[in-house]
């Protein structure tokens, strides 16, 4: 199904608008804000994966030219609240310096606030901080056992989750299906890593009682949280929405950075600035994503019908909560997958360790969630000796039988598995591909094709903060647009939020210029701040699409409407005969009797004795968009509609792997994609693209190692590994529109698209590839160093 | 992580001298690399101010240094830790000394842990540079014994 001719700019490759000025380098980042008398903080941190804080000495540092403060646990503690988890636990605050206890290696327990960053390292180095070393626990499956070391003692356990829900009749399906199957799966702490670490300026003026904030930042109610930890009303935390995010996909959180700088400006009189070096950013920032151990078990049958599932995920989450705890809520709403089984029963663990915090990471939790889920189905298709593509076929939930509600309770909005899967093979046969697999195998190779088919959950609307912590009973998570015309007949749209590299304004101005049939380029978006703003969530849950999409998609149909009645008072007819077209209004029976754009903003602005009675003069709309389908809190029995819309993808691949070096290596990578109607083809080519490369560092490269005695070993690119050119191959992909009947224009999100299924399918690639070894690998990233030991061990127990 | 140092060195003096040698704070500190200063502070106990740079990679430590087991002149225990820009460290050896037919072998090991920012982006040049830096010791130990010696005058 194509969109062409449905729609006038919508689905059209258009420019991407925002990358004229970050193409010749004049995007506005927050190192680039430079305010007058600025002064900077540099970071004092712990050695130790946990230590108390015995004494901090900081004369020689206060006594360094150019020092002005050295703060420290204690006093940022008495004078702010701590930070918002989320969560219902009260004994495991978080602060953004270490009271009394440091947690992990790397944890900020003194700030350094200097005229220069260099000055400010210098005199960091300076403080010297007295430690006891206490014992620390690193694995989750030991902290979870009640004999552990505890990483807050007050909490009495290392646990901060442990909720099992059942879906459906789970032990009769386990009894009454022939064959089961176990598997464990491991994700490895992995991130986004954005070029750009998290920075943060913040400037108090004491004369307004304004806190101006600007920031690379990417968190929901972030100006709420700031006002909360320093205790001021939101009203005085002005965060500046216009600041450029050089990247974030979830990590740029940055609270705890900001409650410090902030608290610092109100403290020193001064604007303060804290921009991460990569190894602030690496140890102590928001960098880490999930690091997730999967039991899988599943029941089917002889045909591989799998008609119940058993999933514990088990979350090593790092010293603190961060939104740690929730990613492991996220894939309820898609915890079956695409397939029909029936019956789930999912325990979700987190658990605190001595590592770093963890952080939101692309999907909230759901890639490594489809990696369990689809390395299991390619174990089934295995142990039956079905082929994968058909286990899936057969498991499929099918076109027609959408709107299809899963045990979980969320009910996908649309959907065509089948037919993707169809053009993806139509594209690349898969019996070709097979042979070649054979052949590379008959020339000595290993080399095995990879599938993944995944869902993308996206509208974002947050359900599982409630179906985690029931105190919790947000059912809104909303964005919104503001549209003015101005006296002289332009248009200017708002958005309300920050943006990291999304193409927001891009989304707002064609949306716009489809609905009012203008030209989208003609459509001015800007960002107020905060205390100009509309109520907005964020760029989160691969949600702007559908969102911010649909909020500039409604707003400017209240401006259609209003100037369509304008124009119908001003001709004196009835409403129905006013038609709107291309900016102008005319008669449905006389159509050369009409308003043009420029009588329309006259009449609006300047002539109010020919304005309809009661209407406002101007004009000026918005639109303030709850999320589809949102609205309803979980049931008692975990059950909950969490994302409107559903996205699909189909990967198919094949992979070598050197026989002797252990070297993997992506030969072909096909990807079929479905997220509805695409608003514009290269935002979201870049976007499959992008979760693709992310995929494969997940998947075989990028790790935050520690060692044995608590220390990261992955400080820097040196050693937290990203697939370079030479990594990614060359990406076809193969597109496919079902519409979802939920949002305005019939689009799902691509936020994450690629990312949700590129680890799995390499997974099930590699996995392919080892099978005539019989050995196989659950352990993500599959690290080079360990598949060449793996395959050299296997070899040598085949010799007689 | 943890670093593993164990080797042997053979000295052409008489076991006595190389063990006042060792015992000395003016010879340690012209010996220990990159050794700023070296303060007394009674009972075999040392404050010590490093000041180190190895390839690109270069900063200032602060420590302290311990003798102890001392079984003159035949063996001793030494504890070191610091910590600095760069991170942390500790550890401990021995030092066994052996009379030879012509002077003296000295047959060491120990372990030590590092952690900061040199276990993580310095991990892979650690073991390398340790053995650079206990070179670079014996070197400057060795020419201090030999004037010391009775025999080299």
């Amino acid at each position: 199904m194509s969109d062409a001719g449905r729609h006038r700019y919508v689905s059209t490759d258009r420019r991407v608008r925002e990358d004229r000025r970050f193409v010749v380098g004049k995007g506005n980042f927050v190192a680039d804000i430079d305010l007058p008398n600025t002064r900077h903080v540099a970071l004092v941190t712990c050695p130790y994966p946990a230590a108390a804080i015995k004494s901090i000495d900081k004369s020689t540092a206060m006594a360094m030219p150019g020092v002005h403060y050295v703060l420290d646990g204690a006093e940022l503690a008495e004078a702010t609240l701590p930070l918002m988890t989320g969560l219902d636990t009260p004994n495991v605050p978080r602060r953004p310096l270490a009271l009394d206890v440091a947690r992990y290696a790397g944890e900020w327990v003194a700030a350094v606030v200097a005229d220069t960053r260099a000055l400010a390292e210098d005199a960091a180095e300076k403080v010297r901080v007295t430690y006891e070393k206490l014992p620390f626990v690193l694995d989750a499956e030991q902290a979870a056992e009640k004999a552990s070391v505890l990483v807050h003692e007050a909490h009495g356990s290392n646990v901060l989750l442990d909720k099992t829900f059942v879906w459906g009749e789970v032990d009769k399906d386990f009894a009454d299906s022939p064959r089961h199957l176990a598997l464990r799966v491991k994700w490895g702490r992995s991130s986004t890593v954005p070029i750009e670490t998290f920075g943060v300026v913040a400037s108090w003026d004491p004369w307004r009682d304004i806190l101006d904030v600007w920031a690379s930042i990417q968190m929901p109610r972030y100006n709420d949280q700031i006002g909360i930890a320093l205790k001021l009303p939101v009203s005085s935390v002005r965060v500046h929405y216009d600041v450029d995010v050089g990247g974030s996909y979830g990590v740029k959180r940055g609270i705890k950075h900001t409650v410090l700088v902030s608290y610092l400006t109100r403290r020193l009189g001064f604007p303060v600035r804290l921009i991460e070096d990569r190894l602030e950013n690496m140890r102590g920032g928001d960098a880490h994503g999930p690091e997730r151990l999967f039991d899988v078990d599943v029941a089917f049958d002889d045909n591989g019908i799998i008609r119940s599932m058993k999933m514990r995920a088990l979350e090593n989450v790092g010293a603190y909560a961060g939104r740690s705890p929730f990613q492991l809520g996220k894939p309820v709403g898609a915890i079956v997958g695409p397939y029909k089984i029936k019956s789930v029963q999912y325990r979700a663990v987190a658990v605190l360790t001595n590592k770093t915090t963890q952080e939101a990471v692309r999907g909230f939790g759901q890639s490594p969630t489809n990696v369990a889920i689809e390395r299991t189905i390619d174990e089934v298709a295995n142990a039956l000796g079905l082929d994968p593509i058909e286990v899936r076929r057969r498991n499929m939930i099918r076109h027609e039988e959408f709107p299809y509600t899963i045990p979980s309770g969320t009910t996908y909005d649309s959907g065509d598995y089948h037919t993707v899967i169809d053009k993806v093979l139509a594209h690349t046969s898969y019996e070709d591909l097979k042979a070649e697999r054979d052949r590379l195998r008959g020339e000595g190779k290993l080399a095995g094709i990879g599938i993944a088919a995944a869902l993308e959950p996206s509208g974002g609307n947050a359900m599982f903060e409630a179906l985690i912590n029931p105190k919790i009973t947000t059912t809104t998570f909303m964005d919104s647009c503001r549209i003015a015309v101005d006296g002289m007949g332009s248009i200017t749209a708002t958005m309300h939020t920050t943006s990291s590299g999304q193409g927001h304004e891009t989304l707002v101005g064609t949306v716009i210029g489809e609905v009012l049939q203008l030209d989208p380029d003609l459509v001015r978006v800007t960002r107020p701040d905060s205390l100009n703003s509309l109520p907005s969530g964020s760029p989160v849950g691969s949600r702007m699409a559908i969102m911010l999409g649909g909020a500039a998609f409604h707003a400017a149909n209240k401006l259609k409407a209003k100037l369509t009645a304008i124009a119908a008072h001003d001709l004196g007819i009835a409403l129905e005969r006013a038609i709107y077209a291309n900016g102008e209004v005319y008669d449905r029976n006389a159509p050369q009797n009409k308003r043009s754009w420029a009588d329309l903003v006259q009449i609006a602005h300047r002539n109010y004795h020919r304005m309809p009675a009661d209407m406002e003069p101007g004009l000026a709309v918005s639109h303030v968009m709850q999320v589809p389908t949102g609205g309803k809190l979980p049931t008692a029995d975990g059950r909950v509609q969490m994302y409107p819309c559903t996205s699909f993808e189909f990967h198919l691949i094949l992979m070598t792997i050197d026989p002797d070096l252990g070297t993997p290596e992506i030969v072909k990578y096909r990807i079929g994609h479905d997220c509805g109607t695409v608003i514009n083809p290269k935002i979201v080519r870049g976007m499959t693209m992008g979760g693709i490369a992310h995929g494969i560092g997940a998947a075989l490269y990028e790790e935050f190692a520690y060692d044995g005695e608590g220390q990261l070993m992955a400080q820097s690119f040196m050693d937290y590994l990203l697939p370079s050119s030479h990594e990614v191959p060359a990406v076809e992909i193969i597109h496919h529109v079902t519409p979802s009947p939920n949002t305005v224009l019939g689009q799902k999100g691509s936020g994450e698209s690629g990312y949700l299924g590129a680890p799995a399918a390499i997974a099930n690639a590699i996995n392919d590839a080892l099978r005539p070894l019989k050995i196989s690998i659950n352990t993500l990233p599959i690290k080079l160093s360990v598949l060449g030991d793996m395959i050299a061990q296997a070899k040598e127990n085949k010799r007689p | 992580m943890k670093l593993d140092i164990a080797g042997e060195e053979a000295f052409d003096v008489p076991i006595e001298t190389l063990w006042r040698a060792l015992n000395d704070p003016a010879v340690l500190k012209k010996c220990i690399p990159g050794c700023k200063d070296m303060i007394d502070e009674g009972g075999d106990r040392f404050k010590l101010l490093l000041n180190l740079k190895v390839t690109s990679v270069g900063g200032s430590f602060e420590g302290a240094i311990s003798l102890s087991d001392k079984m003159p002149p035949a063996q001793c225990k030494v504890a070191v830790s610091g910590e600095g820009t760069l991170g942390q460290g500790s550890g401990s050896a021995t030092f066994a000394l052996e009379p030879q037919a012509s002077g003296t072998l000295m047959r060491y090991s120990g372990e030590g842990e590092i952690g900061g920012l040199v276990a993580g982006v310095g991990q892979r040049i650690l073991k390398g540079v340790s053995k650079y830096l206990i070179g670079q010791f014996f070197t400057a130990l060795r020419r201090e014994v030999t004037a010391l010696s009775p025999a080299s005058t």
